[in-house]
């Protein structure tokens, strides 16, 4: 998978709501002002059609920051 | 007798190996109907099968994606007083990320398939005069929700079916009819609850007064459009929702 920088990025481009170079690996995204369930399902579809990996609800909330986010999604992928 | 019963009535019901469509199968047995029940998991067929009454019940494994098991399916089945369709899935899907892949993914078993099995089964003359057929609609398909455009959409099509096939079968008193739920009780709803959280689909449920549905709920109104009690209703949808919709939130 490709590394944490890039999976930045494509989250900033893809989510409307999201500024780009506003988020970080330390960036806790539930707690974000922008935070929805619809930001949720996006999250979901973009690592989906992205990545070919599906996480869930469940997966997104035992996240706290970007960064076990990545490490959920990059564990899928093997 | 009551004006409900379904005595010597052959109904074909789809996705009768789990949640609702297994519920439809046990109870319209129980008010005398002979069940033909199908769905892929033939395991859980059995199980359905068995929680039946009276010998002249059976199951058909057909995965309905297959235009071949459609074929032979209706094939295999005698002449229908009813057919009630359960089978469908769920996927939230925000619209930017929508491909060809997620959009034949969902309409394909909610919609398409739906339309082909009622093809082949009145191309193939196997519904009776005064058949009732019951399709599982939502309430998203007029109360849609983020996240649901496929969903809602396939549910609204399907409603929009419904009423075709009451028009072009009237001349033989046929009828049909949707059921539109909110959230109901079943392997699907634990789906949901995946795809989402926990939490928000106990906030959603919160706002039925009546709580949240069970199968029974469901498979009583099915009774009700499958028996001669709905002879006078066709290209309807009865709303079941616990209340949800008054909107006292
Ligand atoms: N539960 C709710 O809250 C709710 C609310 C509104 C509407 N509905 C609708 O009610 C219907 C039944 O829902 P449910 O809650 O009972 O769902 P469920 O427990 O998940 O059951 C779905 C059924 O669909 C069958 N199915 C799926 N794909 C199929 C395929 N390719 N070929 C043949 N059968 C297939 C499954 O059969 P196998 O397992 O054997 O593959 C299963 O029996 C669905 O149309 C749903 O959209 C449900």
């Amino acid at each position: 998978m490709e590394d944490i920088s890039e999976f930045i990025k494509k989250i900033e481009f893809e989510i409307d709501e999201i500024e780009s170079e506003t988020i970080n690996p330390e960036t806790k995204f539930r707690e974000l002002e922008e935070w929805s369930s619809m930001m949720g399902l996006i999250f979901i579809a973009l690592i989906d059609t992205e990545y070919d990996v599906t996480v869930n609800g469940d997966d997104l909330i035992n996240c706290v920051t970007v960064q076990d986010l990545y490490n959920v999604v990059k564990s899928k992928i093997q | 007798m009551t004006p409900f019963d379904l005595k010597n009535k052959t109904i074909l019901v789809t996705g009768a190996s789990s949640g609702i469509g297994r519920q439809v199968a046990i109870s319209a047995n129980k008010m005398g109907a002979n069940i033909i029940a199908t769905g892929r998991d033939e395991e859980r067929l059995k199980e359905t099968i068995d929680l039946l009454t009276g010998e002249d019940s059976q199951y058909i494994v057909a995965d309905l994606l297959e235009q071949n098991d459609i074929n032979q399916l209706v094939e295999k089945i005698p002449s229908l007083d009813g057919v009630v369709h359960c089978a469908g899935i769920v996927r939230p899907y925000p619209v930017k990320f929508i491909s060809t892949d997620v959009l034949h993914q969902i309409f394909d078993i909610n919609y398409e398939a739906q339309v082909l099995l009622m093809s082949q089964i009145t191309r193939k003359k196997k519904l009776n005069k005064k058949a009732s057929i019951v399709f599982s609609s939502s309430i998203a398909a007029d109360h849609p929700y983020k996240g649901g455009a496929l969903y809602a959409g396939s549910k609204a099509a399907l409603e929009a079916f419904s009423k075709v096939i009451a028009l072009e079968f009237s001349h033989m008193e046929i009828r049909s009819n949707c059921i539109a739920s909110a959230m109901v009780k079943t392997p699907m709803f634990e789906t949901a609850e995946t795809q989402g959280t926990k939490e928000r689909m106990d906030e959603h449920i919160k706002k039925y007064p009546l709580g949240v549905g069970y199968p029974e709920d469901v498979a009583n109104t099915a009774i009700y459009l499958l028996s001669n009690a709905s002879k006078w209703m066709t290209g309807q949808t009865i709303t079941l929702d616990g209340g949800f919709l008054l909107g006292d939130f």
